[in-house]
């Protein structure tokens, strides 16, 4: 198997693919320059919206430029799997040279020596570089990310502007900020070391602060970015502690002129590390993955985060930022894969996220906070994939879910947008006349959601539960029951908003309407995405005659291509082409269980009515915020006040005492000061007169 | 003959330090200030003119003496210039010459 690849089998120049990250950066910039000069225009979005569509194109053409580049043959990803098909992957020394992942990497420059020069010669050193990485996953990351983030930035050009169509106040901030995130999540999946994962890693961090506080003077915004950041804090110190240690036992290993932080470099020395250090390396890159996609326990930003404007909700929140983590885990397959415990621990994790958030969505009214709990949910699912060794359907559920959760969180836009800033469903119902368009959207995302047979959702969320009953059949039974309550609440949600009688509120106006084509026309292009992205993971033709089902076998065009990535996968399908038709009538019966309880938007909810106690827990959160609240930032706020108290008295004390004497002795001194110029005159006469006098006397005892 | 000269130059400076002191007329304070310069340029040309025993020589002559009074000169025509410039505002500001009319930089 030979898959040798570098930069000279791309069809294009790598160069040109290496800009791609620098387009939205300078429609960023430019944009800013505008807000400097005050340009108060109503054009403000054109510098981002082509530097966006120059990146997307970039991206779109990479993906189908890669897989050649990187000598894929048909069947060759299976290859890759089937040497490390041994779960857990414990045998990995000897399997080193097979498991080196295909991808290669691009050095744009030498960034930081390491100080090691040996002689003058720079290359006698080791660089820390600005390099990328080419491969099958970096093809897909690019490809979406870019594609969905210019979908939104066009919707953002009708989203933020009042009902009037002028634009709202910070028009350009927001296109600055978001050209700046689409730079930095680009960084972030282009990396090709860890040091600039981290940078991008950070840097997407802060554009999410700055947009979920973009309505700064509203304190809940302000709270929840702040909340944001510093949840989010906790997982990236356990992120960079991750990087620091993969460096200090990957380092004594690497010889000159290897950076140990580079991804290839890591992924070819990875398994002469112990399991001990294997293992700690991936829980601690674990924790910076629990944040940063938004995971138990440290999943509570996310749904506060939907503070932020719309489109930064579906961008930054759904589709891309938050799946930084599962990319990151499915990068470091090499690592992880080397790690039962680790790979565990995420499988019990996203165990538990997605249960808990499917239960949390079930009984709230927020429009955007049902989104953003199902998004944990739907992330949860992705880490069992990447729990259960295969994180190939992981990063297929990444792929379709960006697609038709933007299409969600923007259609939720709209309807927020027609009803005046309500997003609350009890206030509104049966807006299926006033919002057709939006509303044939939003069944489409829900149907893909929810997992609705042969709908992008469908196919991911198939593989995913496939991966977990072959992982154990515990696991695949709680996925399956999480994907029946993901389509229960995601048509309660559906039902409340567009069926039932028309009624909105006040804020909507006289006459709610329906969204200008510039905000529904790139949603066009997300729900063709939602219904049809999942068919890149279906082979055509897998036993013909058994059934319609069987002839669309999982594993098409999509794994083959991630096949040539650093993801390391030991996917092994349990429960067979059945499974699939469980899924499908679990997805249906929850569709059809939530049109019999809500087709008609009952103004009182039955579920209340029916599960009390239960749904009282799940409207509350389960008291998650309460109990962190009590636990850990009271505690902290405490530990803190403490310090201000010793500071305040103890320290400040001291320091007091130490001013104390100069002052006492100046306020005796002070009536010297007349300022008559003749007193101080005659005060230097005098003083020189006695200096004099006592150096005469000194002279004079001397000889 | 060098005493003579020191106790010149010493009772020059003497006068202007008095005079510094007891008069309130700007311009008689700046006067004597002049004063107290020329005493010290005094001071410095005998020292030139009757070197002490062990003093620094150059090829067989000290010039530091003069050299340092033609300095003090070109120091003090510079402060004449500023001192009576400062003397004049100070006159605009208060219609008088009396020093003692100026108190700003006591301790309130």
């Amino acid at each position: 198997m030979t898959l040798l690849a570098d930069a000279s089998t791309l069809r294009l120049p790598v160069d040109l693919y290496a800009t791609l990250p620098f387009w939205p950066l300078l429609g960023a910039i430019l944009t800013g320059i505008m807000l400097a000069l005050r340009a108060r225009t109503e054009r403000a979005h054109w510098p981002v919206v082509l530097g966006c569509t120059v990146s997307a194109v970039l991206a779109v053409v990479l993906f189908f430029d890669l897989p050649g580049a990187l000598h894929q043959e048909p069947g060759a990803g299976a290859v890759v799997h089937e040497a490390l098909a041994e779960p857990g992957g414990h045998a990995a020394g000897d399997h080193g040279a097979a498991a080196e992942p295909v991808g290669f990497t691009h050095t744009l420059y030498n960034w930081i020596s390491l100080g090691e020069r040996q002689s003058l010669d720079p290359e006698s050193d080791r660089w820390l570089a600005i390099n990328l990485y080419f491969d099958g996953l970096t093809g897909v990351m690019l490809a979406f990310v870019t594609v969905v983030s210019l979908m939104v930035v066009i919707y953002s050009i009708g989203y933020m502007r009042d009902h009037h169509g002028h634009p709202l106040r910070g028009y350009e901030r927001f296109f600055a900020f978001m050209g700046i995130f689409v730079f930095s999540m680009v960084v972030l999946s282009f990396a090709g070391n860890f040091v600039l994962l981290y940078l991008g890693w950070e840097a997407v961090g802060l554009c999410s602060y700055l947009l979920i506080g973009f309505y700064y003077k509203k304190p809940s915004a302000a709270a929840a970015a702040k909340k944001a950041f510093i949840v989010n804090r906790i997982g990236d110190f356990g992120f960079a502690l991750g990087i620091f240690a993969l460096y200090m036992y990957i380092r004594p290993l690497t010889q000159v002129g290897e950076n140990p932080l580079d991804y290839a470099v890591v992924f070819r020395y990875v398994g002469e590390l112990t399991q001990g250090q294997t293992t700690l390396v991936a829980l601690l890159l674990l924790c910076g993955a629990l944040g940063k996609s938004a995971q138990f326990p440290l999943y509570v930003w996310l749904p506060d985060a939907m503070e932020g404007p719309s489109p930064v909700s579906a961008l930054i929140h759904a589709a891309t930022m938050v799946t930084a983590g599962i990319y990151m885990i499915a990068r470091c397959g090499p690592i992880f894969a080397r790690s039962e415990t680790a790979l565990a621990v995420i499988v019990v994790l996203g165990v538990i996220g997605a249960v808990l958030a499917a239960t949390m969505a079930m009984a709230q009214y927020d429009m955007k906070r049902i989104l953003a709990y199902s998004t944990i949910s739907q992330l949860a699912y992705m880490f069992v994939a990447l729990g259960c060794s295969a994180p190939a359907s992981g990063v297929f559920h990444v792929f379709t879910h960006a697609f038709f959760k933007a299409l969600l969180f923007l259609t939720a836009g709209c309807v927020m947008h027609a009803m005046g800033n309500i997003i609350d469903l009890r206030q509104f119902s049966g807006l299926r006349n006033i919002l057709p368009k939006t509303r044939a959207l939003m069944l489409i995302g829900c149907l893909a959601l929810a997992g609705f047979p042969l709908l992008a959702g469908f196919w991911s969320k198939d593989e995913i539960v496939h991966s977990a009953f072959a992982y154990s059949p515990v696991v695949g039974v709680l996925m399956l029951i999480t994907a029946g309550l993901t389509a229960y609440y995601t048509f309660r949600m559906y039902f409340l908003c567009f069926h039932g009688q028309t009624r909105f509120p006040k804020e909507a106006g006289e006459h709610p309407h329906e969204m200008p084509p510039v905000m529904i026309r790139p949603l066009y292009l997300l729900a063709f995405g939602a219904i049809f992205a999942g068919y890149l993971g279906v082979t055509f033709g897998g036993i013909p005659g058994e059934s319609f089902l069987g002839f669309l076998q999982p594993h098409g065009f999509f794994h083959h291509y991630l096949g040539a990535s650093s993801i390391v996968s030991g996917e092994h399908h349990g429960g067979g082409i059945w499974l699939m038709y469980v899924s499908a009538a679990v997805a249906i019966v929850g569709i059809w269980l939530a049109w019999m309880r809500y087709g008609d938007a009952p103004a009182a909810d039955p579920d209340k009515a029916a599960l009390r106690g239960l749904w009282m827990l799940w409207n509350a959160k389960y008291y998650v915020d309460e109990i962190y609240d009590c636990v850990i930032v009271r505690p902290a706020r405490r530990l803190g006040s403490l310090f201000f108290a010793t500071d305040n008295n103890g320290i400040d004390g001291v320091i007091w005492f130490v001013t104390a004497v100069p002052r006492g002795l100046g306020a005796g001194l002070r009536f010297l000061q007349a300022g008559v110029l003749h007193g101080y005159a005659l005060g230097m006469v005098i003083g020189v007169a006695a200096l004099l006098l006592i150096w005469g006397w000194i002279e004079a005892a001397a000889t | 003959m060098l005493a003579a000269y020191l106790l010149v130059g010493a009772a020059l400076f003497a006068l202007g330090l008095i005079g510094f002191v007891t008069r309130r007329n700007l311009i008689i304070m700046f006067l004597c200030t002049e004063l107290m310069f020329q005493g010290i340029v005094v001071n410095l040309v005998a020292f030139g003119r009757y070197p002490l025993e062990g003093a620094p020589m150059l090829s067989g002559e000290v010039f530091s003496g003069q050299v340092f009074s033609l300095f003090l000169f070109a120091v003090a025509a510079a402060e004449a210039a500023l001192g009576l410039a400062i003397v004049v505002l100070l006159y605009r500001f208060k219609g008088t010459l009396d020093a003692s009319a100026w108190t700003l930089l006591r301790d309130e």
